[in-house]
This record gives C-alpha cells, sequence and structure tokens, in this order.
C-alpha cells in the first residue's frame, strides 16, 4: 500500500489485480481457441498442433456441411442486418436529432429502451409476435433478420447521434449559408462527416448480430436457419469434436476484426476517446 | 448600389424569453456596420436572422427593398463569416472556398479562376491543398472570409469573427477586413462586444441592450453624443454625475452638489433628477481655486502614467471620484499630479452632456419569463 503513503508511487497491486483479471477472462477463449488446432477428437487433452479442423477433408470447418451451413447463414443474417440496420438507424438519428416537438424525450428513451430491454424477454416477446400478429412472416431466416435489427438499431442511432451532437448545427448551417439546399447539406456535409460513426456502427451491427444466440434461436425456423452460436450451443452436450472450436475461432475472428477495423476507422477521423466508447459500448 | 438592409420592427422570441424586441436599423449600403453590445443583448441573434438561420417571430427584413423574412438561408444572397469558422474539415482549403460556386452556374475554368482570385485577396495562394486543420486561427479565418466572398454576396455577415485571435493578430486583421470591405465595396454587418473593435471599423453603430437598439449612428455621434446612461458607460470611459436639472437659456442648468453648472449638450431639457456625463479627455485640470463657472474642487487620489497620457482619478467635494486625462505634450503642467494635490476641475459646458434615462429592459420579457415558476401547479 505504498500508494497510500506515497502519492507519486504507482498502485502496485491494482497492476497485478488488472493483469490477472485480464489473464482470467482471456484464459477460456485461449484454451477453446488452442483445441481448435488440436491434432484429435478431444477437446481436453492436447495431441500436438494441426490445422485439420479448419481444413482437414472431413468433419472440418471449411468441409462438413452443417458447419459450414452454420457459418454460412451467420454472416448472411449478419450482413442483411448490417445492411437494414445502418441506413435506417442513420436517418433515425438524423430525424431524432431535428426534433424539435413535444415527445422528443419520450422517443429518445423509447429508442434506448432495446438496449436495456433483457435478451430473453425480446426474444419471447418477438416469436408471439411472428406466431401469432404476423404468422405469415413466422419464424425463420426473414423473422431472425427482422429480430436482430431490431435491437441493432440502437446501437446504430445511439452511435450516429453521439456523432451528430459533436458535429453541432454549425457545418450544416454554413453550407445552408453558402447556398446549398437542405439534400445538398446532407450529402455533401452531414454524410461526409458522418462516415466514421456509420462504418462504426455497421461494424458494431455485425459483430452483434454475429455474436446473437437468444434473439436468432428463437425466432429460427429449421436446420437451415441455424447459426454458429445456436450450433455450438446445441452440440456443446452432443459428441463435440474441435470442429466446434475451430468454427468459435473464425466467428471470434471476424467479430474482432470487424470491431478493430470500426476502432481504427473511426479513431482515424474522430479522436481516441469517442472510439474508446463506441468499442466500449460492444464489448 | 446594392447591400442595403433594413430591419423593421423585427422580433424574435425563444419561448418566453424575447431576444430581439422589436428593432429597426437601417444599414446603407457598402458600409461597415457594427452590432455591438454586451452578450446577451441580441445583436448575435439579429445577424442570424439576416443570415436565415433564426425565423423572426414578427417583422421585416428588407434587403435591397425584398423582404426576406421568410426565405431560406441557402436562397439569401448573404453570406456568414462564423466565429468558430465553421470550415468544413473534410474538405481542402480549395474545396472550402469552391463550395458554394456549385450553385452558381459557372464553367470548370471560371471556378479555378474565382477560387485563384479569393485566395489571393485573402493572401493564401498556395493553400488550396491544406486541411483546416493545417492552418492557424488567422488563416482559417481567412478561408472562411474566402468562402463568403467568393459568393459576391449583396451582404456580409460576420459573428464576431475576431474573438478567437490573439490581441495581435486582432489588430492586423482589423484593418486587414475594413481595407477589403472598402476595396469590394459590400456592405459588412460585423457583430462584436468588443467597443474598441467597433470603434475602429464601423462606419455605422448600432448599440443593442436586452434586444433593443439603444443608439445607432457613426463611431464618432456614438461616442460624443451618447443619449443614454448604457451608451455613455458601454463606450469608452465616461465620468458619471447625478445633477438636478433646470431650466437656463438656451442650455439647462445643473445643481451638483452645492454647485451650480451649465450644460450645452444632450437632454437639456431636462428637468429634476437627471444623470450628466463627461469623457475624462473633456475635464481641464487647473489650479486649485481657479476663479469661474463650471468649475468644481477636487483632490489627486492617483496619477497614472500611460505613455503618451496621464490618466488621473480625482475626489471631487461630495466623494465622487472622477477620472481625467492630461495629455503627455511636453507643455508644462498647471498642477502637480502627486497624490493629495488640491486641484480645480473645470466641466465646460460643451462636455457637460446631460443623459435621457436607459431604456427599462424588457420588463414583459422577464416577467413572462418567471411567471411559470409562480404559476406552476404544485404536483
Amino acid at each position: 500500500m505504498s500508494w497510500l503513503r506515497n502519492p507519486w508511487g504507482r498502485p502496485r497491486w491494482l497492476l497485478i489485480i488488472t493483469i490477472l483479471y485480464i489473464l482470467w477472462s482471456i484464459l477460456p477463449v485461449a484454451i477453446a481457441v488452442l483445441f481448435a488446432f488440436n491434432d484429435g477428437r478431444s477437446r481436453t487433452t492436447w495431441q500436438g498442433f494441426s490445422m485439420k479442423w479448419f481444413t482437414g477433408s472431413s468433419g472440418s470447418v471449411f468441409h462438413d456441411p452443417a458447419l459450414q451451413g452454420a457459418l454460412k447463414h451467420t454472416l448472411f443474417l449478419a450482413v442483411i442486418c448490417v445492411l437494414i440496420a445502418t441506413p435506417l438507424g442513420v436517418a433515425l438519428a438524423l430525424g431524432l436529432q431535428r426534433w424539435r416537438g413535444p415527445g422528443g424525450g419520450t422517443i429518445n428513451t423509447v429508442m434506448l429502451l432495446p438496449l436495456v430491454t433483457p435478451e430473453i424477454v425480446m426474444g419471447v416477446a418477438l416469436l408471439l409476435l411472428f406466431l401469432r400478429v404476423f404468422p405469415d412472416i413466422g419464424v425463420g431466416t426473414p423473422a431472425q433478420a427482422i429480430g436482430q435489427v431490431t435491437f441493432t438499431l440502437s446501437y446504430v442511432v445511439v452511435i450516429v447521434r453521439g456523432r451528430l451532437t459533436s458535429i453541432g448545427p454549425e457545418y450544416e448551417e454554413a453550407a445552408a449559408d453558402l447556398g446549398a439546399p437542405p439534400r445538398d447539406q446532407l450529402s455533401r456535409v452531414v454524410l461526409p462527416l458522418l462516415v466514421p460513426a456509420i462504418i462504426a456502427s455497421a461494424a458494431v451491427a455485425f459483430a452483434l448480430s454475429i455474436d446473437d444466440f437468444v434473439v436468432t434461436q428463437y425466432l429460427s425456423g429449421n436446420a437451415s436457419t441455424t447459426t454458429v452460436s445456436m450450433l455450438l450451443y446445441s452440440s456443446a452436450r452432443g459428441a463435440p469434436t474441435p470442429a466446434l472450436n475451430a468454427l468459435a475461432t473464425v466467428a471470434l475472428l471476424i467479430t474482432l476484426a470487424t470491431l478493430a477495423l470500426a476502432f481504427l476507422v473511426y479513431r482515424r477521423f474522430a479522436g481516441g476517446g469517442e472510439a474508446a466508447a463506441v468499442a466500449a459500448l460492444e464489448v | 448600389m446594392q447591400g442595403e438592409v433594413r430591419l423593421e420592427e423585427l422580433t424574435k422570441s425563444f419561448g418566453d424569453v424575447v431576444a430581439v424586441d422589436g428593432i429597426d436599423i437601417h444599414m446603407p449600403p457598402a458600409e461597415f456596420f457594427t452590432l455591438l453590445g454586451p452578450s446577451g443583448c441580441g445583436k448575435t441573434t439579429t445577424l442570424r436572422m439576416i443570415a436565415g438561420f433564426e425565423r423572426p417571430t414578427s417583422g421585416r427584413i428588407m434587403l435591397d427593398g425584398t423582404d426576406v423574412a421568410q426565405t431560406p438561408p441557402h436562397k439569401r444572397n448573404v453570406n456568414t463569416v462564423f466565429q468558430s469558422y465553421a470550415l468544413f474539415p473534410h474538405l481542402d482549403v480549395a474545396g472550402n472556398v469552391a463550395f458554394g460556386l456549385k450553385y452558381q452556374r459557372l464553367t470548370k475554368e471560371e471556378r479555378r479562376r474565382k477560387v485563384k482570385g479569393i485566395l489571393e485577396l485573402v493572401r493564401l495562394s498556395g493553400f488550396e491543398d491544406r486541411k483546416p486543420e493545417q492552418l492557424s486561427g488567422g488563416q482559417q479565418q481567412r478561408v472562411a472570409l474566402a468562402r463568403a466572398l467568393i459568393l459576391t454576396p449583396q451582404v456580409l455577415l460576420l459573428d464576431e469573427p475576431l474573438g478567437a485571435l490573439d490581441a495581435r493578430l486582432r489588430k492586423d486583421l482589423q484593418v486587414e477586413l475594413k481595407a477589403i470591405q472598402h476595396d469590394i465595396g459590400i456592405t459588412f454587418v460585423f457583430v462584436t462586444h468588443d467597443q474598441e473593435e467597433a470603434l475602429t471599423m464601423s462606419d455605422r453603430i448600432a448599440l443593442m441592450n436586452s434586444g433593443r437598439v439603444e443608439q445607432a449612428g457613426s463611431p464618432r455621434e456614438i461616442y460624443e453624443g451618447p443619449e443614454t446612461e448604457f451608451v455613455a458607460d458601454f463606450l469608452g470611459v465616461s465620468n458619471l454625475l447625478e445633477a438636478q436639472a433646470s431650466a437656463d437659456g438656451s442650455g439647462c442648468s445643473l445643481r451638483i452638489g452645492e454647485r451650480t453648472f451649465h450644460a450645452a449638450q444632450g437632454a437639456t431639457d431636462s428637468r429634476g433628477e437627471v444623470k450628466v456625463m463627461i469623457r475624462p479627455e473633456r475635464i481641464l485640470l487647473e489650479r486649485h481655486d481657479t476663479p469661474g463657472d463650471n468649475r468644481m474642487p477636487g483632490l489627486v487620489e492617483r496619477a497614472v502614467f500611460l505613455g503618451g497620457l496621464h490618466e488621473v482619478h480625482i475626489r471631487v467635494l461630495g466623494g465622487e471620484l472622477l477620472k481625467a486625462t492630461v495629455s503627455n505634450d511636453g507643455k508644462p503642467l498647471d498642477v502637480a499630479l502627486e497624490e493629495g494635490t488640491a486641484v480645480s476641475l473645470h466641466l465646460p459646458r460643451d462636455g457637460l452632456r446631460v443623459l435621457a434615462p436607459s431604456q427599462p429592459p424588457a420588463d414583459s420579457a422577464e416577467d413572462a419569463a418567471e411567471s411559470p415558476d409562480l404559476t406552476a401547479p404544485s404536483m
């Protein structure tokens, strides 16, 4: 506790706790990733290094039809989710920013609701919705996409609004002042300034979609709408092989790469503080 | 000549707060017009209404005879230099300057030539490819100016454009701005809270207070002939005295303490309790007990040497502290400028000015702003 007596001393024990925590949180992930490279069927006993669960001729991520299907469906849903949630979220953020009438505060709160709603509640509610109210849609890929868009949208709105607030109204006024009609104020000034936020929010939506289990599981129709997270969950108690670890590793890499990209792009345009906030939103 | 602005009964309220309270201002074409006043006096709101960023609650904005009060900003031929410049960070200098040219029918060649010309005018040739963040404050300010001037507006609006610059640069740019305005001959409407800046640059000043125009005129007219206490106090240094006014031939007779003075300036038809002002440079210091009218005795309390002049603080009979300046022109002084010296202050008739009472602040607005609290039902 030397820092209590010496204010200039470094709080060494805080550092140790931090390092221990980081190691502890990485450990299970690291072990899971390690066994993806196991040269054997065991997920607990190390039998040497191999890439066979990634590229091997049978039962590997790149050749097993079930694993392949799950990976493809996961990525497909993620792309759809990004393509819908990002433009919709940007439009909503722009609209809310200009909302001057009564009820603005309420609408803001409602927009944040999906962020705090327990996912299981949202999953059950959406399931009932698609089964009872919109039976024509039913469960399956469209329902999964709509479900994912429903909760990723809030993240997009929060990120884009944060950026809009930090940009302020002055650039738009300057554009109007120089003769730009409202459409050009948006396309020539506001949207270019929003690019980092748009990329960041798209990446976050992508990562959220890939990671999601509860909503996607509830709204799944049949085997063809199984995602990576669902597959990992359902076969964990069956007869798992390190191929599942390999699949998880691939999903993890995609998520990490997406978030890293978002962080870098955002920092490049908008400074580190905001970028860290965006990263924290997701992780 | 183009660029005449007439504000007629212009009013802007934000909820219960009246920011601009029915002002009438005439800005003649090709003049450097300054809206001067303390923060919150409504000068920036007035400017923003001329630009079109705020919609007037009522009143007219006549721009060369056309009412533009309800015209959106992108359709008004006025341009603004923003306080923070608002240069587009994603565009380089050339991109910023050429931004508005898209809305004028020009060939690529004409556009290029215009950008080149305007950058020469603001002495930024060679900076075309720089991003705003790579420029100094003064350079950014000149890009903002170029971006607005390239569109040859009828009126250029400047919202405290020198506020963010250091004192030295401010002085240089004051001169530069004034020269540019003179050269291109368009109306500049300049907003500032800095009275010195206003005096230096303007052809005409409107001094605003609580959403109203307190007084408008040339810098000289306002400095020499303040009509109200607020104007006298805000612009330059003034000595204010309380007096009892009564009729006295052409002028007005003032009873200040035990003595009687004659004043020839200002609201000389006022009677009863009035405020009288005199500028420090109009007070003449004479030897104690110098005979004559319009004189009062005092003691030197402090004398500050300012180079070109001495600023002397004199405590007069009755307790007030007056400031007088004595020019350091090489002539021997009549009186010793030392603490405790008894002097006679000569307040010449032509320097004594009777003030009209200041317009009371917009009571209605303040009352209205407060009333919701008072009448809010308890829940």
